[in-house]
């Protein structure tokens, strides 16, 4: 049971490779959740990204103006994009779940179990829940490619905590693929290199969200299952439900 | 937005000209979700601008290639790469010499590479924007986050403001070049960010129309001659008074400095309206505990403030807009309940802090602490803010993580 | 034109100066024919000057200055050393920003002229030692040439820091004794000329200033190339008597030796800038 009715706050630390997308992710997990009504700042982290070195992007979402910038140190969800993070030590900080707050979740890409026991106790004595959630495999199945890892990490969060629905998702994603967005040059090449992959950009968007969406279904049944009920309160500025096309 | 009086014609890009008034506090704004680096650019379209030079330096690049976007979309009248920050920041300063309005952007080493440039540009009462979006200098290889080389601009002889996320780094560029080009003021303006933390972060702002524009830069208003061959030359123009040595040039060199100074002076009501005021005071008016901040640090000291409200200790946080003029009397009227005045900073000097001993001697009886020093691209996180709090107070740390 | 701007005012001018008066009656305004053979007649553009009596730089100054085709509509940018000495006496709007980055303020001075007048003939010249040209600003200097700023950059080379006391520069020659070079100096000068040319000038040429006349010619083609085409470059020997030892009568002896030797004329055009040249002469302009 989530015993922090006081939550105001969700920060939210996504420790990565570059190039699996989680800049972007952090991107989108704000937008979303900004177009649901919340509080919301995205960042990177601020450093030479190099592929597949380690890559950290940071989401907070709140129910109040939000001041707090820069890396998360206290998050109180950590989503693992690679089990390098785990299994090799690519993260920033050790071990990965460093500064995670009591009541917290930690989602990890992956379709194995990668904790050790010991890991659980210390999770547990927080109560923190561990999500192992196969995101790279949802992402080949749906979209027919890893790279939309991303997109089922976004849909997985926002169903496991339950404070942003599937039409401010949708929103988000949309917004990152059809507005003209300029992150770095990096990003830029792999627009494109995901582009000349689906050809078209609305069949992208497409796929996207229906990775999203069912990575979003199945953690919501997983937090049903774990007794967790939404993780903030309502969002503050909650904009009406947006007419469907 | 009818014909409200507030629209005077149009730009060269065929924005309607308003007023500074009616664009920072009158016009209707939309929220939009963007980063720091993109709200320049936002700031950049209505202001108006004849000229940006740029050059590659992390994390201020993608404000500059943005600016870049505003050439092409026919925004900004000059613009390219110039070779190094020496030669950008020379570039704009012959830019702002023929009567441009001009803006640039720079970081870290690159303000170390142009620093030569910044008095020369304050003597020659060139009334060009830096937006200045900090890291760490070389001392060793950096490139984050840290705003030591702010310290390094305080004497320059030109204002500085210091933004506290993307809505305010927006407002105070407008602000910036309506201050900076009265004719009783017409110094640099640099319109600091903590890098990174502003120019990488996504946030929601809110922005007036695109269609709307500050008025253009008169450069006749300038208070010493513009190169342009347009008006008659001084007989000393825009020179340095060295090449003479008798006591005369002696004089007038000293008095010009004075000058710069006291045109940075001259500043403060006009930074005062259109900042609406120098300081902004956040938490409990009769706080015994006062956080005297700027940029990002402001944000994690207003967030550790909260966590001390919620603990029933009276807190707030005094951030200073202004670091040039500096708010001595703003300050010492929003200190006058402090016990302990706390000064968090991103830096290993603590610029600040010197400043506030400095303009508190003799003046208050709170007990002045510079912590939590952050810097070399740490993080500040909230906690370590409030843990040094409690344990300045005397008090248990409670909170558990 | 802007030479309305050297009128004098008519209730000040009982008390304006004789040299400001002269400006407006006697300066050659609105002629871009005006030329060297002027300056017995004329007013000049340089009220005196505050350098070495004799020094071969006055002399340059003087014949550049009467051979600006437009020089109502002239800013002349300069930098640190002798050369700073002079521009506060030139009756045109000059420009001393820092040490070695005139070809970068003249960037952008030039680039904001033609985006505020489009329909005006605005020159920018810039005029600097050899120091600020080739040593100290070489990288402005170049990398104005290379993005082909329309500017007109004149080398003054003394061969020598004169001003700071006599040191060695880039320009000075291999061997030479001067301070900082205490046992000669080490590598050969530098051949600015030639990294001109390779950096994209049009015009360049290379001179003494023992002929005026030639040295209105050289300004006239460089200015007008600049105008048209691109950055153009004109290196002018004016020979530091003092720290050569030579008198203060002997600086045109000393400039008539270089013609013959290591200064020797030397003019180099790229097509464009020929074909510009062409036509101004073919409009009795050059």
């Amino acid at each position: 049971m989530i015993s922090q009715p006081a939550r105001k706050r969700l920060n939210i630390r996504m420790p990565a490779l570059g190039g699996q997308g989680a800049v972007t992710a952090a991107h989108i997990i704000a937008t979303a959740a900004d177009y649901e009504g919340y509080y919301a700042v995205s960042n990177p982290f601020f450093g030479a990204e190099k592929r597949m070195a380690p890559a950290e992007s940071y989401a907070r979402i709140g129910i109040e103006p939000i001041y707090d910038r820069g890396e998360v140190v206290y998050p109180d969800i950590i989503m693992v994009f690679h089990h390098h993070v785990i299994t090799m030590g690519k993260s920033y900080t050790m071990p990965f779940y460093s500064g995670i707050k009591r009541d917290g979740i930690i989602i990890i890409n992956t379709d194995e179990e990668l904790l050790k026991p010991e890991d659980y106790k210390k999770l547990e004595s927080i109560n923190v829940k561990v999500l192992n959630f196969p995101a790279t495999k949802i992402a080949i199945d749906i979209a027919g490619t890893e790279l939309s890892t991303n997109m089922a990490m976004i849909g997985v969060l926002f169903g496991a905590t339950q404070i942003v629905g599937l039409p401010a998702i949708e929103e988000g994603i949309k917004s990152r693929f059809m507005k003209k967005f300029v992150a770095s040059g990096g990003t830029a090449s792999l627009d494109s290199a995901l582009e000349r992959k689906f050809k078209k950009k609305l069949e992208l968007i497409e796929k996207n969200l229906n990775t999203a969406r069912e990575a979003f279904n199945m953690a919501l049944e997983w937090a049903k299952e774990n007794g967790i009920s939404p993780m903030l309160p309502p969002a503050p500025m909650k904009k009406q439900e947006p007419v469907q096309a | 937005m009818g014909n409200n009086g507030v629209y005077q014609g149009v730009n060269k890009s065929g924005q309607k000209i308003v007023s500074p008034d009616y664009m920072l506090f009158e016009a209707p704004r939309e929220k939009v979700f963007m980063t720091g680096s993109e709200a320049v650019k936002e700031a950049v379209k209505r202001a108006s601008v004849d000229a940006s030079v740029s050059y590659p330096i992390t994390p201020q690049s993608e404000a500059a290639h943005l600016i870049g976007e505003l050439w092409v979309e026919g925004y900004v009248g000059v613009y390219f790469r110039g070779e190094s920050e020496f030669g950008v920041m020379s570039e704009v300063a012959g830019c702002s010499m023929a009567g441009a309005r001009v803006i640039t952007t720079t970081s870290g080493p690159g303000t170390l590479r142009a620093m030569e440039n910044f008095p020369m540009w304050a003597g020659s009462r060139l009334p060009i924007q830096l937006v200045l979006m900090a890291r760490g200098v070389n001392s060793p290889l950096s490139i984050q986050p840290d705003n030591l080389e702010i310290s390094f601009l305080l004497d320059t002889g030109c204002m500085i403001w210091h933004a506290e996320n993307a809505q305010e780094l927006f407002d105070m560029i407008l602000a910036g070049f309506v201050v900076a080009e009265k004719t009783d003021v017409h110094v640099p303006i640099i319109t600091a960010i903590d890098g990174f933390f502003i120019s990488h972060t996504r946030e929601s702002i809110m922005i007036p129309p695109e269609d709307i524009a500050l008025p253009p830069y008169n450069p006749y208003v300038s208070p010493t001659p513009i190169i342009d061959a347009e008006i008659a030359p001084g007989r000393y123009i825009k020179d340095p008074f060295v090449m003479k040595s008798n006591y005369i040039s002696y004089a007038t060199h000293a008095s010009w400095q004075w000058e710069v100074r006291a045109a940075i002076e001259r500043s403060r009501p006009y930074a005062k309206h259109y900042l609406r005021g120098l300081i902004e005071e956040f938490g409990d008016s009769e706080a015994e505990l006062v956080f005297i901040a700027s940029g990002t640090a402001a944000s994690q000291a207003k967030e550790a403030t909260r966590m001390l409200l919620d603990e029933g200790i009276k807190a707030k946080v005094v951030k200073v807009k202004s670091i040039r003029p500096f708010p001595h009397q703003e300050l010492l009227e929003a200190t006058k309940t402090a016990k302990y005045i706390i000064v968090p900073e991103f830096n290993v000097v603590g610029w600040l802090e010197r400043e506030v001993r400095a303009s508190f001697y003799g003046k208050s009886n709170a007990t002045i602490i510079g912590t939590p020093r952050v810097a070399g691209g740490m993080t500040m996180p909230p906690e370590i803010i409030y843990r040094d709090a409690l344990k300045i107070l005397g008090k248990e740390v409670s909170y558990v993580l | 034109m802007s030479f309305n701007i050297y009128k004098v005012n008519e209730e000040l001018r009982e008390f304006m100066p004789p040299e400001i008066l002269e400006l407006e009656e006697k300066a050659t305004w609105g002629n871009p024919k005006r030329g060297v053979m002027d300056l017995p007649y004329a007013k000049e553009l340089l009220e005196e000057h505050s350098l070495c009596a004799g020094c071969p730089e006055s002399d340059a100054f003087r014949y550049i200055l009467a051979s600006l085709p437009n020089p109502e509509d002239t800013i002349i940018v300069n930098s640190t050393g002798c050369t700073s000495l002079v521009f506060p006496q030139i009756a045109l709007h000059t420009v001393h920003s820092l040490f070695g980055n005139q070809n970068a303020v003249a960037s952008g001075i030039k680039r904001v002229l033609e985006y505020r007048f489009p329909n005006k003939v605005k020159d920018v010249v810039v005029l600097a030692g050899d120091g600020a040209t080739v040593d100290i600003g070489l990288d402005c200097t170049l990398q104005s040439f290379f993005r082909q700023e329309k500017i007109t950059t004149i080398c003054y080379d003394n061969e020598v820091y004169a001003n700071t006391g006599g040191q060695e520069s880039g320009l000075t020659v291999k061997g030479h004794v001067f301070k900082m070079a205490p046992k000669g100096k080490q590598w050969d000068k530098v051949p600015m000329w030639q990294l001109a040319i390779d950096s994209g000038c049009h015009y360049v040429v290379r001179m003494t200033v023992s002929s005026p006349r030639r040295v209105e010619q050289a300004v006239k083609k460089a200015i007008y190339v600049a105008r048209e085409v691109g950055p153009t470059y004109i290196h002018l020997y004016t020979p530091c008597i003092l720290e050569i030892g030579r008198n203060s009568d002997e600086g045109l002896e000393e400039m008539k030796l270089g013609d013959k030797e290591r200064f020797s004329f030397f003019e180099y055009m790229t097509p464009q800038a020929e074909e510009v040249i062409k036509r101004k002469k073919e409009e009795g302009l050059i």
